[in-house]
């Protein structure tokens, strides 16, 4: 059994002519909580929907539980859990009707669990799914994709429209989820503390690439922003390898560094500078770096 | 036990545990071989990848901190005074440093500060004692 | 699969009513129609009451299909079905088998009434109970190539190019059987058909984004 529960190799996908996927390269091992980050429109949906077999890439192939996505048969499906994006239900349905329906066509199915769950989130059953707001449908979409006890959870934006209780409850779940032997989590989100909390491994996409893969307690140690003041006007180039960000106003050069280390102290230094100073970055400072145009790779 | 996680923060998470945890210690919240929640407890109490905990006790391990014993969990070592000092003195020397920083930026004397000081230990009563 | 299926019945029940109801209201008709001639005679149904019943049928029959397919792709069920335990090809022969069902729910009470009918007003002669076989498999075969052109063009994001294929293409087949009669060889163009259009339907289903 292969360590990795999701491979993805060098996907390309282009939608009318535009690439969104440009050659990703991501492994996600059994065990690990991956956080998947980027802007809207950076392809994140894009990559789960190719990894559940639900888009065909461009080029490229994607694995999930030792298969390919082209061939999930429902079997694996059956021990995948899915929440997508703008959670698609049945809107038609009752909520009742949908919970049985996902109930009978299940491999297996936690009832003590799920019914727990329903409680804690005062789902009602007797109401259509498209009468209930955005905050319940994300609860109840969660609820469906673990009740099946799932080897493998992805979850595409899961706490869109929950409350901040609600969400802490996600985190919650997910956490118990994944304390049990053999589970996988890979989610996306746009709330960084969420994944700052729950993300053993990181991911940041931008400009179709993945310009950030790494352990998420690396990513902090590895990424430094310098706020540096020369004698005279700051140099053009720093001959430095790895600027993520570079922004220079008269003496004072500010730039975003991956792997700073000895080697670069001692190249800067050559430079003769007045003083050189850590700017302290948060997970969202990183993330905004790196979202910029032309980003360099972090990777572990 | 509580711990806040600062997104705002530079720290990487687990070290922001770390900080609190030897924080706790510092301040007597937690004494000498007292038992820390397990990994899985913490983890689930606050919402925190079971990793990030684990990490920050083998860190905290590795330091001197605390020990694991197989079967039993995570204790607070039987820390001797001189560690515990060690501790206390790196946190309280980063907090006077800061305040010499804005005192500096302020155009604070130095005599005024230390005068200011004295009566902060006067006022909350801090003992004196050598060592 | 059984769950598949009673999803596809109870989301399309207002077909199922439609073709049990129709049965029974055609039967009704032509037990009375029939009543009024001499029973000596062969029975001859009007034009008038025929040609609407069999254009009613086609039309209900292909929009059957295509409203399957296109509620589904509408509503995004096989978006989410196919995320469960369920592959492709269970939903599609879901709906399948499916729409077998409500042609059977038509015609079943259709060619056993024939049979009583034909019984009761000629003489029994082997012959005619291989006419009525031969003549149910060749409707049946007919109804279900109807469904299947509505399966086709039903997997539109509009619902008008599923009307005007089905128009079409029931336009053809009507005057292929009229011209033919039905017989063997009807038989075998309509399967052939039914084959063409099942898998080129199959292929749309399975490389399709949901």
């Amino acid at each position: 059994m292969d360590e990795n529960v999701i491979k993805v190799e060098n996907l390309v996908k282009y939608f009318d002519g535009r690439c969104v996927l440009d050659g990703i390269n991501l492994n996600v091992p059994r065990g690990c909580i991956y956080g998947l980050l980027g802007r809207n429109g950076s392809g994140k949906t894009t990559i789960i929907r190719i990894l559940l077999g639900l888009e065909p890439p461009t080029r490229g192939q994607t694995f999930l539980l030792d298969t390919a996505s082209t061939e999930l048969s429902p079997k694996l499906h059956g021990r995948i859990g899915y929440v997508a994006e703008g959670h698609n239900l049945i809107q038609n349905y009752r909520v009742g009707r949908l919970i049985k329906l996902c109930k009978d066509l299940s491999l297996q199915w936690n009832d003590e669990f799920f019914d727990h769950l329903i409680e804690t989130f005062r789902l009602p059953t007797d109401r259509r799914v498209k009468e209930l707001s955005i905050g319940m449908r994300a609860q109840l979409n969660l609820a469906l994709a673990m009740a099946i006890d799932p080897e493998l959870l992805i979850l595409d934006d899961p706490t869109l429209g929950l409350d901040t209780v609600a969400r802490r409850r996600f985190l919650e779940l997910a956490i118990e989820l994944i304390q049990q032997q053999g589970r996988t989590i890979l989610f996306c989100s746009h709330i960084l503390g969420d994944v700052e909390r729950i993300a053993d491994k990181i991911g940041i996409l931008a400009a179709g690439k993945l310009v950030v893969d790494c352990p998420l307690e690396e990513l902090k140690e590895r990424v430094k922003k310098l706020r540096i003041i020369f004698p005279e006007s700051a140099p053009a180039n720093l001959h430095l390898t790895e600027i993520i960000n570079q922004q220079i106003q008269g003496r004072e050069m500010v730039i975003t560094v991956a792997n700073w280390n000895k080697q670069k102290q001692t190249v800067l230094d050559t430079f003769k500078p007045s003083s050189c100073t850590e700017i302290p970055m948060s997970l969202e400072d990183i993330f905004i770096e790196c979202t910029k145009p032309n980003p360099e790779y972090i990777e572990s | 036990m509580h711990f806040r996680i600062d997104n705002a923060s530079d720290r990487p998470v687990y070290q922001q545990i770390m900080d609190q945890i030897k924080r706790d210690i510092a301040l007597g919240r937690l004494i000498k071989n007292e038992k820390l929640p397990t990994v899985r407890q913490l983890a689930g109490q606050l919402a925190i990848n079971p990793n990030t905990i684990a990490k920050a006790y083998r860190q905290l391990e590795q330091e001197g901190i605390i020990v694991t014993k197989a079967g039993a969990g995570a204790f607070v070592a039987n820390l001797d005074s001189n560690l515990s000092r060690s501790v206390r003195k790196k946190l309280i020397s980063e907090e006077l440093e800061r305040i010499a920083v804005e005192a500096f930026h302020m155009q604070i004397d130095g005599h005024m500060l230390l005068e200011w000081f004295n009566n902060a230990v006067v006022k909350f009563n801090l003992p004196s004692k050598k060592g | 699969m059984f769950a598949l299926i009673k999803r596809e019945i109870q989301d399309h029940i207002a077909y199922f009513i439609g073709a049990a109801v129709f049965s029974v209201v055609f039967i009704i008709i032509s037990f009375s129609l029939i009543s009024r001639y001499d029973h000596r005679k062969p029975p001859v149904f009007s034009i008038g009451f025929g040609v609407p019943a069999a254009t009613i049928v086609i039309f209900g029959i292909c929009a059957m299909g295509a409203t399957q397919m296109y509620l589904d792709r509408t509503r995004k069920i096989s978006a989410l079905l196919s995320t469960l335990a369920v592959s492709r090809n269970q939903i599609l022969l879901a709906k399948i088998i499916t729409g077998i069902l409500a042609i059977l729910i038509l015609f079943v009470p259709l060619t056993i009434a024939a049979g009583i009918l034909l019984r009761l007003f000629t003489p029994p002669v082997p012959m005619f109970t291989g006419m009525v076989l031969e003549i149910s498999v060749v409707v049946f075969l007919m109804a279900f190539a109807c469904y299947c052109i509505g399966l086709q063009t039903g997997w539109n994001s509009s619902p008008v190019t599923p009307s005007l294929g089905a128009l079409f293409l029931t336009c053809i087949l009507i005057p292929l059987i009229l011209i033919k009669g039905f017989g063997v060889h009807i038989a075998v163009i309509l399967v052939l058909f039914i084959v063409a259009s099942l898998i080129r339907t199959w292929h749309t289903f399975m490389k399709t984004s949901l």
